[in-house]
């Protein structure tokens, strides 16, 4: 116990005294996590929307794939990125692997179909309230999407949160595809598990912190937003 | 006014059939429906539940596609008028978002429609206007009364400079008082805008209030009853319910009534 506290007293010492190779790594990972998350969106937020609202055959496929997909094994998608990005791979020319884009390429691979699935539910309760009107109006179903898209903003910054909590706490994608390179590809999760095997767990610990600061802002952020939503919706009632 | 065009009708139904397949057999929600209505036409639908009146507005609305007849809508079929824009719908329940302000549920439509903000902001006035809710832009659905939620409502149907309104018993929900003010209301921006109006009712002194013609259906086939042009001169105050023409005609929708009904 003598040892826990010495290592957690140095610990708050790393946090507190702004230690350089400390935030250099919290950076990193925020801005990876951030960019992955950003991606996501620009792909998931209009697949999820128009998913929602079209129709075609096999539609219902998709949606259980989608569905499906927002549980991936982190390391499974490390694999398979690596395996694309490796000398050996289809875009082994890149020469991406073992850099932050790879990781971020891992990182939106795991969220997109969260961010996209998400999407996807609370579009088509909002379309279905909608639904007459806009077929009132004679409208294709897709010109609605971005109308849609701005009045679910509320439930859809849940979304992207939702995403980013994922993406920051994952570490087995970004530990195949990035290597955790010191100073080049370090970030939180992966300097944890290196430096506990190592024993130094004053700045394990400290990251540990932060990262549980990060996930519990996240979450808080989360139940806020989704508690007023839900508040905005039963004032109809 | 060019009194002397001739008018072809707004909305034309020939033998019109709908039947909808259920699992306890086929329900005819439409026989035989014949009507025409012409421009300008304030016309009514009434009879008990089940009477395919509402039924009938959405074929025109098409919201629901018949399945015998025919039914023309400006001359076109009632989805290719529905794209040019022929109507605006007025549905049963107000139907505002409660997440949008009053003007934001009236920008709907145009937003969807691809109006710039300039123009939008210039017909939300325009409609706010024709409907008495000036500077009630700002506010949300559930700070206003049950009646201004309704004129909103009616706003937003007519956003758009749709020809036609179409109304599926807007003022069902709410209570004498207000629905006779709703009804004058309704009057006054009928002859303001010269809009041809479809509504759906089961009042019958409303239906007799507004109307120039009063179409009577019955269930069980749902059809057409009896159809009256109304004697009453265009501008109606509200006493105009309590002289021997008024209740003439609405004698005459009570007995349509109750010849169709078929007792059970």
């Amino acid at each position: 116990m003598q040892n826990f506290a010495t290592e957690f007293n140095a610990a708050m010492a790393l946090i507190l005294n702004g230690d350089a190779e400390l935030w250099a790594i919290v950076l990193l990972s925020l801005k990876v996590s951030l960019f992955a998350v950003l991606i996501s969106a620009l792909i998931g937020m209009p697949l999820g929307a128009a998913l929602a609202v079209a129709r075609f055959p096999g539609r219902r496929v998709l949606i259980v794939l989608m569905n499906a997909l927002m549980g991936l094994p982190p390391v499974v998608v490390g694999l398979l990125v690596y395996l694309m990005l490796s000398r050996s791979g289809p875009l082994g020319v890149l020469e991406l692997l073992y850099t932050p884009t790879a990781m971020i390429i891992a990182q939106v691979v795991l969220v997109t179909p969260i961010i996209a699935a998400l999407t996807r539910q609370v579009i088509e309760m909002l379309a279905e309230e909608y639904s007459e009107q806009l077929r009132s109006l004679g409208v294709s179903r897709l010109s609605s999407v971005p109308v849609l898209l701005w009045d679910a903003r509320l439930a859809l910054v849940t979304a992207l949160l939702a995403g980013f909590g994922r993406a920051i706490a994952e570490v087995g994608a970004v530990i195949i595809v990035g290597g955790n390179i010191n100073h080049v590809t370090r970030v939180m999760t992966t300097t944890i598990a290196l430096e506990t095997s190592k024993g130094n767990l004053a700045l394990a610990l400290a990251l540990g912190a932060i990262l549980i600061g990060i996930a519990v802002a996240v979450t808080a952020m989360v139940s806020t937003l989704s508690l007023r939503a839900e508040q905005e919706g039963l004032r109809h009632a | 006014m060019n009194t002397e065009s001739t008018t072809e009708p707004v909305i034309e139904a020939n033998q019109l059939d709908l039947t909808f397949q259920t699992n306890d057999g086929p329900v005819h929600a439409l026989k035989d429906v014949n009507l025409s209505i012409n421009k300008g036409d304030f016309v009514s639908f009434i009879g008990p539940s089940g009477c395919g009146k509402t039924t009938f507005l959405r074929c025109i609305a098409a919201l629901e596609t018949p399945t015998g007849g025919t039914l023309t809508v400006n001359g076109m079929t009632p989805d290719e008028a529905r794209r040019n824009r022929a109507y605006g719908y007025v549905f049963q329940a107000a139907g505002l978002y409660p997440w949008r302000t009053i003007a934001k549920n009236i920008k709907l439509p145009l937003e969807i429609m691809g109006y710039s903000s300039a123009e939008q902001d210039e017909r939300v006035s325009k409609v706010l206007d024709l409907v008495d809710l000036n500077g009630f832009g700002g506010k949300f659905p559930w700070q206003l009364s049950g009646g201004m939620q309704q004129r909103a409502s009616i706003a937003r149907a007519l956003a758009f400079d749709a020809d036609l309104l179409l109304m599926d018993e807007p003022f069902g929900a709410l209570d004498e008082i207000v629905r006779d003010h709703l009804n004058e209301q309704l009057l006054a921006l009928w002859a303001r805008t010269e809009k041809t109006i479809g509504f759906v009712t089961h009042s019958i002194p409303e239906a007799v209030y507004l109307s120039t013609k009063i179409v009577v259906m019955s269930p069980r086939p749902g059809r057409i009853t009896d159809v009256i042009d109304s004697p009453l001169p265009k501008e109606r105050p509200l006493d105009i319910r309590d002289s021997p023409e008024f209740i003439e005609v609405a004698h005459r929708v009570r007995e349509g009534l109750r010849a169709g009904h078929s007792d059970d």
